[in-house]
């Protein structure tokens, strides 16, 4: 009847922005990240990465309505750093770390493929 | 700035077991926020190709229509290229109809029983025109060097005398996201490592018969009594469901501190069951590229022109 298509979840509307930013109006290096059809996936491991960064003095994300795809991630950081600054550093931080983790698991996949090899299966 | 600065881990990764489909491994030296992030992916948005329109010309079977596409949409198909694939919504040399290569496969299906035995019609007799997307079992049927005559397909529809399926199938791109007969993942699950410390001065104030109340007070067989000495030792420490039944044991015997038990907090392990459309080695992997490519899709676009403003405000 009136539900909504399923791609509306995961298909980034035309003329939307994937990623707005809006700076917070009374507090200096704050500002709110809005990622449109994102959800927990994303939000938790940019938010514990921002975690690791001494320079964030807050980072936290919500997801506002289960029927409204899109997270919030709010940054506050020192004034040695800035929220664009911390969250682009945390991304890239992650995707080293998948790089990394790729490899590492191509690797081991490679050597115990071997194992199960010699081992007849 | 400080752009050298990094607060990258190293993740390590050790696999205990290896199957086609089936898949167990440690993960170690990251947080819980990478395992379930990638937890997510594996079973929501690692694409694979299922069947997704249905055009019958005759079904005189007792199943109607919808019931017998739904059921055609369940059947895992073999998913090796879908990472190459496109998605049908964003393929430019179609209109997702089925009639492009990059985009879809096209199935046929044309059974009739004639005798008076029921007809089994099975995934066996679904014909690709693409030898890479077919049903899994009859991959691996072709995969393995004997036949087994019980292993014929997934059932779709039983048919009587005079009755008739005819149909033709697309199978498209999708994600577990769009519905779950796209998930490749039976069930992904991952627990925290437990780390179980016996304060052994204590343990040795016990009788046997205490120890052996304690060790049967645990729902799973995480500990035993050793023959020999008489101890009480970790058996299975992965066995450990984290109810926490011995610890309270412990306390109700008047030994509080008897059995201590952690769950590392930067190390797991993974199980991958794999429906077959993808192999759980490979699934993982997929896993990580798609999580890397969602990654890609937030960063910030140059066109936000506060990085400047930033800067200035920011001081540095």
């Amino acid at each position: 009847m009136n539900a909504p298509d399923r791609y509306e979840r995961f298909v980034v509307p035309e003329g939307t922005k994937k990623v707005s930013y809006e700076r917070d109006t009374k507090i200096v290096n704050a500002a709110s990240f809005t990622v449109e059809r994102e959800d927990h996936t994303i939000g938790n491991i940019v938010r514990m990465q921002l975690h690791r960064d001494p320079n964030v003095l807050f980072a936290g994300y919500k997801l506002p309505h289960p029927l409204q795809y899109k997270i919030v991630v709010r940054i506050h950081t020192t004034s040695h750093s800035s929220p664009t600054q911390a969250y682009n550093q945390a991304i890239n931080d992650l995707d080293k770390e998948l790089d990394y983790l790729k490899d590492a698991f191509e690797a081991e996949v490679s050597r115990v493929g071997q194992a199960n090899q010699h081992q007849g299966f | 700035m400080e752009d050298t600065v990094s607060y990258q881990r190293l993740p390590k990764v050790r696999i205990r077991e290896m199957r086609d489909d089936f898949m167990k491994f440690e993960l170690r030296e990251t947080d819980a926020s990478m395992a379930n992030a990638l937890r997510r992916v594996m079973i929501a948005e690692v694409p694979t190709v299922a069947i997704d329109l249905v055009e019958i010309s005759v079904n005189s079977s007792v199943l109607n229509d919808e019931f017998i596409a739904h059921r055609l949409g369940l059947i895992p198909l073999t998913s090796d290229n879908a990472m190459e694939m496109r998605f049908s919504r964003d393929c430019d040399s179609c209109d997702g109809d089925g009639q492009c290569e990059y985009c879809s496969v096209e199935f046929h299906l044309s059974a009739k029983c004639e005798s008076d035995q029921t007809l089994d019609v099975t995934s066996a007799d679904l014909h690709s025109v693409d030898h890479r997307v077919v049903p899994v079992d009859v991959q691996k049927a072709f995969d393995s060097d004997g036949y087994d005559p019980n292993q014929r397909g997934i059932l779709i529809v039983k048919l009587r005398r005079g009755q008739e399926l005819k149909l033709r199938a697309i199978a498209r791109k999708g994600i577990g996201k769009d519905h779950a007969k796209w998930s490749p993942a039976a069930t992904v699950t991952f627990m925290y490592e437990p780390q179980i410390h016996i304060n052994e001065e204590l343990m040795e104030t016990l009788t046997f018969e205490e120890k052996e109340s304690l060790v049967d007070s645990s729902p799973t067989k995480v500990f035993s009594i050793d023959p020999d000495t008489q101890q009480v030792v970790v058996m299975d420490a992965e066995a450990y469901t984290y109810d926490e039944e011995v610890i309270k044991k412990a306390e109700s015997m008047g030994k509080p501190g008897l059995v201590e038990i952690y769950a590392k907090e930067d190390s797991f392990i993974f199980t991958v069951e794999s429906t077959g459309a993808i192999k759980a080695p490979q699934l993982v992997i997929n896993a990580i590229k798609v999580l890397q490519q969602k990654l890609d899709a937030v960063r910030l676009q140059d066109d936000n022109n506060f990085n400047e403003l930033d800067a200035h405000l920011g001081g540095s």
